[in-house]
């Protein structure tokens, strides 16, 4: 599922204007980075409320294919500007991390 | 002068500093330790930096700068220090505003207590000190740097509560130092081979006794000269010590 379509199906705002709109074939759910880097699979959305910059660089070296920033936390510019260099979409959702892991998990690979 | 310094000392303010950590027992134990500039940095608060400030005013032998460890929003722990008094209450006062409104039960978290220089309880943090601000580790760069003080991510070495940890690696800041804990000091001392740490060369390095025990005071501590006290000299000495493994 791409993820533009998975963020219209679930209502999620896409907060970056342009972006890659890639196939999802992963989710990986964490707010420690550490823990990301360690054992998110490769090509994931990572669900997490830390919504700053260094999760842009983590995404980028996993190739995530999106971040999804949970419990409506604000996103800080200078994260938006990176995720838009990088061309990975930023997505926002008042869910936390639990209900929106299992909205996401339901959509690719229910 | 030759400065025998320890800038991270949590004093009877932090939640998890004990209750002898008064001002005047810090300086005390500080001297007979053999130390002559020290820096109490608690959690997010400033609170008992005037108290030090007295004390060090009228004390010949010891001198001090004004810290605080703040932690981010990445819940990464970042020493910063001041040699303005006015400047880190200003900004404690920014840092205490970002934290969540969780009032501290000191059953639960431990006492937050505010001393003056004769020992006397003049107050306590309410809210709990423990808890992350909402400056990202970028913002906290900016804040402290504007305010006139150094940016010294705390224990990177450490499995909780540091880059390594909480991001994993070392981001490209403006840091004016890392700090290794005493931790991983005292094993490189003892000849222990340590787990190699990502980015260290590109930092000044110093190590601090991180103590919230009396006794830990001065279990590490910087060795440097210098005729002027302040956060610019400190920085120029900072610079000196670029990609040497430590200034203890």
């Amino acid at each position: 599922m791409k993820v533009s379509e998975l963020a219209g199906k679930l209502g999620y705002e896409i907060v970056t204007e342009k972006y890659n709109d890639n196939e999802i074939a992963d989710g990986y759910t964490s707010d420690l980075l550490s823990d990301v880097m360690g054992n998110a699979p490769e090509g994931a959305i990572l669900i997490t409320i830390q919504a700053h910059k260094n999760t842009l660089a983590v995404a980028s070296q996993l190739d995530f294919t999106a971040v999804l920033i949970c419990n409506n936390r604000s996103v800080e510019a200078d994260a938006v500007e990176t995720a838009l260099k990088l061309g990975i979409p930023i997505l926002k959702t008042k869910d936390n991390q639990f209900i929106a892991s299992y909205k996401v998990y339901c959509e690719i690979k229910g | 002068m030759l400065f025998k310094a320890d800038f991270h000392i949590h004093s009877c303010l932090s939640p998890c500093g004990s209750l002898e950590m008064s001002p005047v027992d810090i300086v005390s134990t500080a001297k007979a330790k053999g130390l002559n500039l020290i820096a109490i940095s608690d959690h997010n608060s400033a609170m008992n930096c005037p108290a030090l400030h007295e004390l060090c005013a009228n004390d010949p032998d010891i001198s001090c700068f004004y810290g605080m460890e703040i932690t981010s929003e990445e819940e990464v722990h970042i020493l910063s220090l001041f040699d303005n008094l006015e400047a880190v209450i200003a900004m404690s006062s920014l840092v205490y505003k970002s934290l969540p409104e969780i009032i501290n039960d000191p059953d639960k978290f431990g006492d937050q207590v505010a001393v003056d220089a004769e020992n006397n309880i003049i107050g306590e943090a309410e809210i709990y000190l423990g808890s992350p601000t909402s400056f990202s580790v970028s913002r906290v760069v900016e804040l402290v740097h504007s305010h006139g003080g150094l940016v010294i991510p705390a224990h990177v070495d450490r499995p909780v509560y540091s880059l390594s940890s909480q991001l994993g690696f070392i981001p490209e800041e403006d840091f004016d130092a890392l700090e290794l804990s005493k931790h991983y000091v005292l094993r490189q001392k003892d000849g222990i081979r340590q787990k190699a740490l990502l980015n260290l060369e590109n930092y000044p390095l110093i190590t601090n006794s991180d103590s919230h025990y009396l006794a830990d005071i001065g279990a590490v501590y910087n060795s440097f000269e210098t005729d002027e006290l302040s956060v610019n000299s400190l920085k120029k000495i900072l610079f000196s010590y670029k990609n040497s493994i430590c200034m203890a």
